[in-house]
């Protein structure tokens, strides 16, 4: 077979994704320009649904960090999404018996911490034991959900609930935020960008940053130039899980206000994609976390116009695709 | 009531401990196929999902459960395909081409099922004891082509050592693609086991099976016999969950959730090597 060149190659998979979004644009009865355009502007339609989006924003840009810290390490942290669960139920324990800015504070705090130890199983076997990182983190994840679910369909279930979910933090009892116009743009927003450029600002100044490139981009050579690999393999792991916990203990204390089943709507998982669509720049994360949350959001709106809200994770799945494709794409011998 | 409460074994327990068995037989059979022939497959449940709804639409709409099934596991293989494109052409890493297949497969199966699958018109399946046979002779296969076949011992040793076995004149890439065609079909068929036995399909039906079928291919140390061992052991729990829901064991009451999470922890107990080491297909993830 004579091998292609890697543009024909890529355009053969970009048009391969156009296709298929227009075959699913086209047969679900809708006009396909006007489903587009809900589902990338139905954020601006209404200050409520732009306060929505922005709840999104936040945990995507907390979480494609904890992913991102980890994938310059050479890992695939899988398992954000059951750190965030975990960190977000403990925030939310937490903050209920504290209350106050104690609580919030407390909250978060508490959630980094059980998003680390959800992590730690995984970043030992990684590091020590030579067990891969993304098998473990998917166990972790499922165990996660099972445990999770059970103990907010019992133990810290609000009695007077009528389906699992805990009690909600008063107004008093939550992180506030600053009016903007319409909207209130709350304080973990604005903590999760200083965050985002504070980590990239991490990775590039620091020797523990650097030291975290080197090892995911040639562990032989960093351990020749002196590097702990197995400590910095462990460190950021667990770093990534306890970033993913925070976040979810954040998520609890300044949007939820409460835990109950379903109180993460894959924010994990997503944010694999928002760090792959981030590029090699961490600064990345924030346009590539805020086009997630605009077509997860404009996905609620399109079933307006009868159109199923898989359209936008099916659009979200060929995008993450074709944009690796892209960065993959150097070389392209058709036999290695 | 006999001494203990509950029986401890009766009819129905058999038949979901058979059932779960099949499906994840079927699932980590066709991971084995991908994973030994060096492609890391986490897109086992993707395939599962697509082939799950496939197979419910166009057995329903066509009136033939056979065509549905057919169509189940085109489906299933077109995405082992993609897999295998993405990974040996476009150099994509695999888990990240995994997880976009998987993504897939949960953001097309909702739209597929909420645009095309009527309520109104029945569902049209094949019986359950066809899939068991399948399963039996799906493991006969493997152990079959892996022991006593070249093209088998071929697709081995390229998961080993991709270069040697080019020096040997086999082409990795085109062996690959019939590993995950493999792959495609056993998946397909445990998908369409799965909605067959839940009677309809519905978002997320596969609900985390094909990451408990690849927990399954990991414990089994990647060998056929192993793995159905594995796949009849997990089995066991989730048919055990359903058995002993809420009835105490020797005075304990232990939660379902408890039972659902026995395969997991046992696979991470075993991924530390505290159970003995298992040995990765060498070449794992190489060109």
């Amino acid at each position: 077979m004579r091998p292609l060149s890697p543009s024909v190659r890529l355009g053969i998979l970009a048009l391969t994704c156009i296709v298929i979004v227009l075959i699913a644009l086209i047969t679900s009865g809708a006009n396909p320009a006007q489903v587009l355009t809900t589902l990338l502007t139905d954020s601006f339609r209404s200050p409520t649904a732009f306060a929505d989006t922005l709840k999104r924003f936040c945990p995507y840009m907390i979480l494609g960090v904890a992913v991102f810290w980890a994938l310059r390490a050479g890992l695939f942290n899988i398992g954000v999404e059951g750190q965030f669960l975990m960190g977000g139920m403990t925030g939310t324990v937490v903050a209920l018996q504290v209350g106050g800015i104690g609580g919030v504070l407390l909250g978060a705090v508490a959630g980094m911490v059980v998003g680390a130890a959800w992590a730690l199983p995984a970043a030992w076997i990684r590091a020590y034991r030579g067990g891969h990182e993304v098998i473990s983190t998917i166990m972790l994840n499922m165990i996660a959900f099972q445990l999770s679910n059970h103990l907010v369909a019992g133990p810290i279930m609000d009695p007077d609930a009528g389906f699992p979910t805990t009690r909600t933090l008063g107004p008093q009892d939550m992180l506030g935020g600053v009016p903007v116009g319409p909207i209130t743009v709350n304080w973990a927003l604005i903590l999760a960008f200083g965050f985002v450029v504070a980590f990239g600002w991490w990775l590039r100044k620091t020797v523990a940053g650097y030291e975290l490139s080197v090892v995911g981009a040639n562990p032989t050579a960093g351990s020749f130039a002196g590097i702990d690999v197995k400590r910095t393999t462990f460190a950021a792991l667990l770093a990534s899980g306890a970033i993913a916990g925070f976040g979810g203990g954040l998520q609890a204390v300044a949007f939820e206000g409460r835990f109950y089943m379903g109180f993460s709507t894959g924010y994990g998982f997503d944010a694999l994609g928002v760090a792959i669509l981030a590029g090699g720049n961490p600064i990345g994360i924030i346009p590539s976390a805020f086009a997630y949350s605009l077509l997860q959001q404009g996905s609620l709106a399109v079933q307006t116009l009868h159109v199923p809200p898989g359209i936008a994770t099916l659009i979200l799945s060929l995008l993450v695709v074709l944009f690796s494709a892209i960065r993959y794409g150097k070389v392209g011998h058709a036999n290695g | 009531m006999g001494k203990w409460g509950t029986p401890m074994v009766d009819m129905s327990f058999i038949t979901n401990w058979l059932m779960f068995a099949a499906i994840l037989g079927l699932a980590a059979l066709g991971g084995m196929f991908s994973e030994r022939s060096g492609i890391v497959n986490i897109a086992l449940e993707g395939m599962m999902l697509m082939s799950a709804c496939v197979t419910a639409l166009v057995g329903g709409t066509s009136g033939s459960p056979i065509i549905g099934l057919i169509a189940g596991l085109v489906s299933a293989c077109l995405l082992g395909v993609a897999h295998w494109a993405l990974t040996q052409f476009y150099r994509l890493d695999h888990i990240v081409s995994g997880m976009g297949i998987n993504l897939f497969a949960y953001g097309a199966t909702n739209f597929i099922a909420l645009s095309f699958i009527k309520p109104e018109v029945p569902d049209q399946f094949l019986p359950i004891p066809v899939y068991f046979w399948c399963a039996l002779i799906a493991l006969a296969a493997s152990w079959f082509i892996f022991n006593r076949m070249r093209a088998g011992l071929r697709l081995l040793a390229i998961g080993e050592d991709p270069d040697k076995a080019r020096t040997t004149g086999i082409e990795p890439v085109q062996v690959r693609l019939w590993a995950l065609v493999f792959a495609g079909i056993l998946c397909g068929l445990s998908g369409a086991l799965v909605v067959t036995n839940s009677g309809g399909f519905g978002d997320n039906l596969t609900a985390g099976r094909g990451f408990i079928a690849l927990a399954a291919l990991i414990l089994g140390g990647w060998r056929p016999v192993s793995v159905a061992v594995a796949c009849l052991a997990f089995a066991a729990f989730e048919a055990a969950q359903i058995q002993f829901q809420g009835s105490p064991i020797l005075g304990y009451q232990l939660p379902a959730a408890f039972w659902k999470s026995l395969p997991f922890l046992i696979t991470l107990i075993a991924l530390a090597g505290l159970m003995g080491r298992t040995k990765a297909p060498a070449g794992l993830g190489k060109m």
